[in-house]
């Protein structure tokens, strides 16, 4: 090579590497590349990472099977497990019968919850329905509240003594013996479940319903098609990708619900994939678990992958937005009446007498006996005595359980805060840099975390931060271990309702500030938080609800002294002494709702922003 | 006889009014526009007329039939009126390919589907757009989405045609095309039509006659020149006519017996009443209107002015005259051009200037100026 080859294969290196410094510079000099960048690298960490390292460790010997596993060393590669799970004389025990029941209960779950939730949608959105403020405030309540309230009640309501313990209050009324089929198993549980997550579904429905230009159904109208027809042939086509997705959304939910199948399942060992985690996990063999884990996480991503095809399809549903604020609304005529009545009857049923009953329940002194003169306020402000309940106050003057309030609620603010906040700048950066690479994976990495059953999430985080992990210490027991779980889970809703509000803002607006010299931290907080301000709150509000009323996340991770309440409603309700479960349970309900009722009213936001609606 | 008759329709929207005791008659195979500024309830009207909305008070006669009546009760629903409607946003079903949104029609009427694909593409022929039969609207441009739209409309062979601003999704090019096609299809077709618009350019060369609203009240109801020349009050004057025409602030004095002497600070002008029917007293407050084609630049011009501003556009010259401070509009026909600042003469020389009362803005004469 001659030396001015070579000089100009130099000075070429020079200019590349030059170029490229150049380049890398002004990449990170954009707030949105940094955030991108960061968060790919966080979430990577704290989500796929766990998740490969789980995998690895069922396929790996550990003490506890080395007598099982022959001529093995602990740490050596093994498929036991697996086979155990899957292909074991065991399995159907361990695994395919829970497996089972979770597709029955989830698909169950789905249809009630998508023909309440669709049902009341379209009354709300097309017909000129009564008392349509009312129906759609009250409505949403069995979402806020915790999904083990109802089910609560139902236990109350129709338990039975065939199982043991006091007999319900439909048996102290009416003297008739529920049979377990109604009291117990997948039928309550489908019931329950389906009706905690109908308010999800009608959020969804009725904000593509709102959205659907009513120009569509007029246009069918006008060339002489039917009522049936125009339901069949225009609206159901059209609003059926967000049916779709809706149930591929409520169906992951319901596989990941953990307290309603423990509460109604376990009295008759139904058991579904969560309950048997939760047993697993527990006892002796984690390994098992750790394989249910990844099979629902496996379905998922599934489930994801099949909602983005569905959504990416030919027949685009872009809406072009039209006059649809003129809708004529469908006259319901004679039927207007009755059908608001009976819905809203049927909706304060379900929202506010499970509460009274809550509330009766948790001054009886001696379960099942409901004449007046064994009511007590014993288990409220009781200072408790030792024939009862090992001598446990009453839950106002409970240092224990005031102790979990405090958790709880130290717990819910600081994930709020953190998911929030994370939630805003991945918005501002993925909408920002939409189109590219490092965009879509951080949409779909800060996504994950939904499709993560908690209870697997939990149990994740729990063999993997046992021990120092890099920079992080052990966190075993301790609050930051909660911190960061329930900051993960819940980072979805925030970024779910940051990226929706920053869809809707024009690129301009914040160059404009750009052009005026303004920096980024005074064009965030000045500038884009306060147009967006109700949708950003939102995405606080939601993680904040779900955090207070979560049990299945937290429910592996707690100690005695990082309690919260929800554990602790689960810990009374195990010994039987209902009446503090009730308490309790009352507590986190109240606290909730009026928590969500007074940012409702201060800011606006509300949780049906978070979710997607409208 | 009158196809579609409204008696005293009014509607209202809680406490707001959007149309306000509406009456009027839509003879058959007209192409009626309602034209107005935005909110002034013509899309109101066009949908109460469809039976998409019912209207407060009022009756509404199609073909003689009483199709709504507030008084006895009738409400004929929209597919029983016979009658087509093209949305705004042409309200194609995303879910179904161009072929299946034209038939969909038909197929409610139950046709022979043999019967069904003939007349389809001979729509599609027609429109031509018959290459894109089988794709979606989404996979369309907003001019063929449109076609597919009126093919749509057209499918049933409806008497009578409801347009809400068919055109105004569409860019300035497109749109000049599609108005001489939405004018051919209203000669072949032989159909009433009734057509919404913000747009006076589009209804002036569109419509046989115009309906003019504003806040939901009757402005005039006449064909489109006549509109033009004989504006029923200041605002119709203002809305139709681009560019703008002038209204001078004027003060009226009767001179002779048919004459009217008109004054400001800047101009002095004798006026003639067409007919001689008005009388003025000292002192009454007026406007003058002068449509901008009304004003010429000649040397024979009586009046000195100044040009202020000119925008030429190869057919014709927009200019701005400053007349002591009153600044004009005319419009010079072929491609001239005048250097800013030049003084030239004016002259009045048409034979339609409007006057309006400036107390109840009523036009109250047309005539001569000298």
């Amino acid at each position: 090579m001659t030396a001015a080859a070579s000089a100009a294969a130099f000075i070429f290196i020079r200019i590349c590497r030059v170029n490229y410094r150049n380049r890398f510079k002004s990449f990170i000099k954009k707030p949105q590349n940094v955030i991108l960048v960061s968060l790919a690298f966080i979430l990577i960490y704290l989500t796929v990472i766990p998740m490969v390292t789980i995998l690895l460790d069922t396929f790996t010997v550990h003490q506890s099977e080395l007598m099982r596993v022959k001529g093995s060393k602990i740490g050596d590669f093994t498929l036991y497990h697996w086979t155990k799970v899957l292909f074991s004389s065991a399995s159907r025990k361990i695994f395919y019968e829970p497996f089972l029941n979770t597709l029955i209960v989830s698909f169950g779950t789905c249809l009630i919850a998508i023909l309440l939730g669709g049902l009341v949608a379209w009354l709300v959105t097309r017909t000129n329905l009564k008392y349509k403020g009312i129906i759609s405030t009250l409505f949403i309540f069995p979402y806020i509240m915790p999904s083990w309230t109802l089910a609560m009640f139902w236990y109350n309501f129709f338990k039975n003594s065939h199982v043991g313990g006091a007999p319900g209050i439909f048996t102290a009324i009416t003297g008739i013996e529920t049979a377990n089929w109604i009291a117990y198993g997948p039928v309550p549980i489908i019931i329950v479940l389906g009706l905690h997550y109908a308010p999800f579904a009608y959020i969804l429905i009725g904000g593509i319903l709102r959205n659907m230009d009513a120009n569509l159904e007029e246009a069918a109208q006008l060339l002489k098609a039917s009522r049936a027809k125009i339901m069949r042939k225009i609206t159901i086509p059209i609003v059926m990708p967000a049916m779709l997705s809706t149930f591929l959304l409520v169906f992951s939910s319901a596989m990941s619900a953990f307290a309603v199948p423990a509460f109604l399942g376990t009295p008759v060992r139904y058991q579904v994939l969560t309950t048997q985690m939760f047993r697993t996990l527990n006892g002796l063999n984690p390994g098992y678990g750790y394989i249910m884990a990844l099979l629902m996480i496996l379905i998922g991503v599934l489930i994801l992958g099949i909602n983005q095809r569905i959504i990416g399809k030919r027949k685009s549903f872009t809406t072009i937005t039209g006059k649809s604020s003129n809708i004529a609304l469908i006259n319901l005529r004679a039927f207007r009446l009755p059908v608001s009545i009976t819905l809203l009857v049927s909706i304060i049923l379900i929202c506010i007498v499970p509460l009274i009953t809550f509330a009766i329940e948790s001054f009886i002194m001696e379960p099942g006996n409901y004449s007046f003169s064994n009511f007590t306020t014993l288990f409220w402000v009781g200072s408790g005595s030792p024939e009862i309940a090992n001598g446990e106050p009453g839950i106002l003057r409970n240092i224990s359980i005031l102790r979990g309030l405090w958790n709880s609620v130290k717990l819910s603010v600081i994930v709020a805060f953190i998911a929030g906040s994370v939630g805003i700048l991945s918005g501002y950066a993925i909408v920002k840099k939409k189109n590219t690479k490092l965009s879509a994976l951080v949409n779909n990495l800060a996504f994950f975390p939904y499709l993560m059953p908690s209870m697997a999430f939990g149990a994740i985080y729990l063999s993997m931060f046992a021990v120092r992990r890099g920079f992080i210490p052990p966190l075993y027991g301790t609050f930051a271990l909660l911190v960061l779980v329930g900051s993960v889970k819940y980072l979805p809703f925030a970024s779910r309702a940051s990226v929706g509000a920053m869809h809707q803002l024009s690129n301009e607006i914040e160059e404009a500030g750009t052009i005026q010299g303004i920096g980024w931290w005074k064009r965030m907080l000045r500038i884009i938080i306060p147009i967006q301000k109700s949708s950003f709150i939102s995405g606080y509000l939601l993680p904040f609800i779900s955090c207070m009323r979560e049990l299945s996340l937290f429910i592996l991770l707690v100690t005695p002294s990082s309690r919260i309440l929800t554990t602790m409603l689960f810990q009374y309700n195990e010994k039987g002494w209902s009446q503090y479960a009730n308490a309790i349970n009352l507590l986190i309900v109240f606290f909730v709702v009026i928590s969500n009722y007074v940012v409702n009213k201060v800011t606006g936001a509300s949780i049906d922003k978070g979710i997607g609606g409208n | 006889m009158p196809q579609i008759r409204l008696n005293n329709i009014t509607k209202r929207f809680g406490k707001a009014i959007a149309v306000d005791d509406l009456t009027i008659e839509i003879g058959d195979g007209e192409f009626v526009t309602l034209l107005g500024p935005s909110g002034c309830g013509k899309t109101t009207t066009l949908r109460m007329i469809a039976g998409l909305e019912t209207p407060t008070d009022g009756d509404i006669y199609i073909d003689d039939v009483c199709v709504f009546s507030a008084e006895k009760g009738i409400d004929i629903s929209p597919d029983k009126r016979n009658v087509g409607f093209l949305f705004q946003n042409y309200a194609l079903w995303p879910h179904m390919t161009v072929y299946k949104n034209v038939a969909f029609g038909l197929e409610n009427m139950k046709w022979e589907k043999p019967r069904i694909k003939e007349r389809v593409f001979e729509l599609l022929t027609m429109l031509r757009i018959e290459e894109y039969s089988e794709r979606y609207p989404s996979e369309l441009s907003g001019g063929q989405q449109q076609r597919v739209a009126i093919a749509r409309t057209l499918s049933t062979g409806p008497k009578i045609l409801f347009m809400d601003e068919p055109l105004s999704n569409l860019d300035a090019k497109l749109r000049m095309e599609m108005r001489t096609e939405l004018k051919r299809l209203h000669l072949e077709t032989g159909s009433t039509f009734v057509y919404v618009t913000h747009d006076q350019l589009e209804a002036m060369t569109l419509s046989t006659k115009i309906c003019l609203l504003k806040e939901g009240l009757l402005q005039q109801y006449e064909p489109p020149l006549d509109i033009y020349h004989y504006p029923a009050n200041y605002f119709v004057a203002d809305f139709v006519g681009s560019p703008n025409i002038n209204i001078l602030e004027m003060e009226g004095e009767q001179v002779n017996l048919d004459e009217i002497k008109l004054t400001n600070n800047q101009l002095s002008l004798l006026y003639t009443p067409n007919s001689s029917s008005i009388t003025i007293p000292k002192g009454k407050k007026l406007y003058l209107g002068i449509r901008p084609e009304d004003i010429e630049i000649s040397n024979e011009g009586t009046i000195e002015a100044a040009i202020y501003s000119t925008l030429p556009s190869g057919m014709e010259t927009i200019v701005k005259l400053d007349i002591d401070g009153l600044i004009v509009t005319c419009v010079v026909f072929g491609g001239v051009d005048f250097k800013i600042g030049n003084k030239v003469k004016i002259a009045f020389n048409a034979k339609n200037y409007v006057l309006f009362d400036r107390e109840s803005e009523r036009n109250i004469a047309s005539g001569t100026l000298s």
